[in-house]
């Protein structure tokens, strides 16, 4: 069973808590395409939060279009092609970059700077790999 | 949505310290209500109010569309209490308390009793002063669950119970909410309880409710923010509640994060960071 994980304490609302972790579960292919979630009421139950609030964050995603609600089937993860899903790795990957380069901004790094980072980063990876062949 | 309380222009003072200055508040069908105040600010005596049990001094309280003090009894029926300390008969055994309890109400689910009697290992043949304050609690609890109330209120019911049973207590909260007809309005100093169970917050403060609103859009609204410019500017936040300047800036928490605001300060190249915060803090700072 999909367990999930909230901070009740957090200043982030739990809705909000819950969306994002699911929207990344289907995004990395957790979640397959037509997989059904757990209902509403079982994680409200298993994490002992009010049903609604899982509700708001089912309703969202379904809203974003992540989940589609089926007739006495509950909510499964909507089916889409390629492109659109491509589309929606890359907004939220550039989501994380923006948040990065604030971050860097604050501490006053300059996105070149990061562009670079990012770049060395990448060759090590790549020699890393090579390496290990 | 229907209103199950309405309450207005309701004032309480009890000798000459007034408690209640003039309270206004609603609460809708199917809510879960959390109530915070202070020590002394008036939690018990509004919802004592509410029940009659307490005299006003004056204002309109009405509970289910009906005035509060003229309630007929099929409604009263369908209201269930748990006061913050026992009030009930201690030489009673539970099973007689039980029994007792049970005849005044035509709704009584026999059923639920046994289900949470055995749930929460309650000895029926004690007598209640033979309790510990933690089952007492809990008796209280089932014998305000007993009657399927539609409207529950709790006056700290979590209190005297231990971290296992208060997660059990909002257990069983839960699994009655999720009937959607279902209102419950519980007084609490245990924030991260009400941050599970409730969906909004009511925060009782200088006689009145001064906050009352989803908990989401309280936690996306009080906010801490740290300001940062680069040359030497006066900012005025808008909503401040507190507010510390230094250098290059400010550290300030705002009742209400404003973002025509935000999107000024990006244009004039001011950095804005929110930090959110739970709402334990959130009580503290708009309390303070």
């Amino acid at each position: 069973m999909e367990q999930f994980i909230i901070s009740p304490s957090s200043g982030i609302p739990i809705y909000k808590q819950l969306y994002s972790q699911i929207e990344r579960m289907v995004l990395n292919g957790y979640f397959s395409i037509d997989q059904r979630l757990p209902s509403v009421r079982q994680v409200a139950s298993d994490l002992d939060i009010n049903p609604m609030t899982v509700s708001k964050a089912y309703g969202l995603l379904e809203e974003r279009g992540y989940l589609t609600r089926l007739r006495g089937k509950g909510m499964v993860v909507t089916a889409r092609d390629n492109e659109v899903l491509q589309l929606e790795k890359l907004a939220m990957l550039d989501e994380m970059i923006k948040e990065l380069l604030a971050q860097a901004k604050h501490m006053g790094i300059s996105g070149d700077k990061v562009a670079q980072m990012i770049k060395h980063n990448i060759t090590d990876e790549l020699n890393e790999t090579v390496g290990k062949e | 949505m229907t209103c199950i309380v309405n309450v207005k222009n309701l004032t309480k003072s009890y000798k000459n310290q007034s408690v209640l200055e003039g309270l206004n508040w609603e609460v809708e069908q199917g809510d879960v209500v959390g109530l915070l105040g202070k020590n002394g600010a008036g939690k018990s005596t509004l919802l004592k109010s509410l029940l009659n049990i307490s005299d006003i001094d004056s204002g309109v309280i009405s509970i289910f569309g009906e005035q509060y003090n003229q309630l007929s009894s099929s409604s009263k029926a369908r209201i269930g209490y748990v006061p913050q300390e026992n009030d009930e008969i201690s030489w009673l055994s539970v099973k007689d308390l039980i029994s007792f309890r049970k005849q005044f109400y035509s709704t009584w689910s026999d059923e639920k009793v046994t289900e949470l009697v055995s749930r929460w290992e309650i000895d029926l043949t004690k007598k209640i002063a033979e309790l510990s304050p933690g089952q007492v609690q809990r008796v209280l609890i089932i014998l305000a669950l007993a009657p399927m109330p539609e409207l529950l209120i709790f006056d700290e019911p979590a209190a005297s119970l231990d971290p296992a049973g208060r997660r059990d207590f909002l257990k069983e909260i839960l699994t009655l909410v999720s009937d959607e007809n279902i209102t419950v309005i519980f007084s609490t100093h245990i924030t991260s309880d009400l941050e599970r169970i409730a969906n909004k917050v009511a925060i009782l403060d200088d006689g009145k409710i001064c906050y009352f609103d989803d908990l989401d859009v309280i936690k996306e609204s009080v906010v801490q923010l740290t300001v940062h410019c680069k040359k030497e500017q006066n900012i005025t936040i808008p909503h401040l509640l507190r507010g510390k300047l230094h250098s290059q800036g400010q550290f300030a928490v705002v009742s209400q994060l404003d973002q025509a605001w935000l999107t000024e300060m990006k244009e004039q190249d001011v950095e804005v960071t929110i930090n959110p915060m739970g709402l334990e803090d959130i009580f503290l700072e708009l309390t303070a």
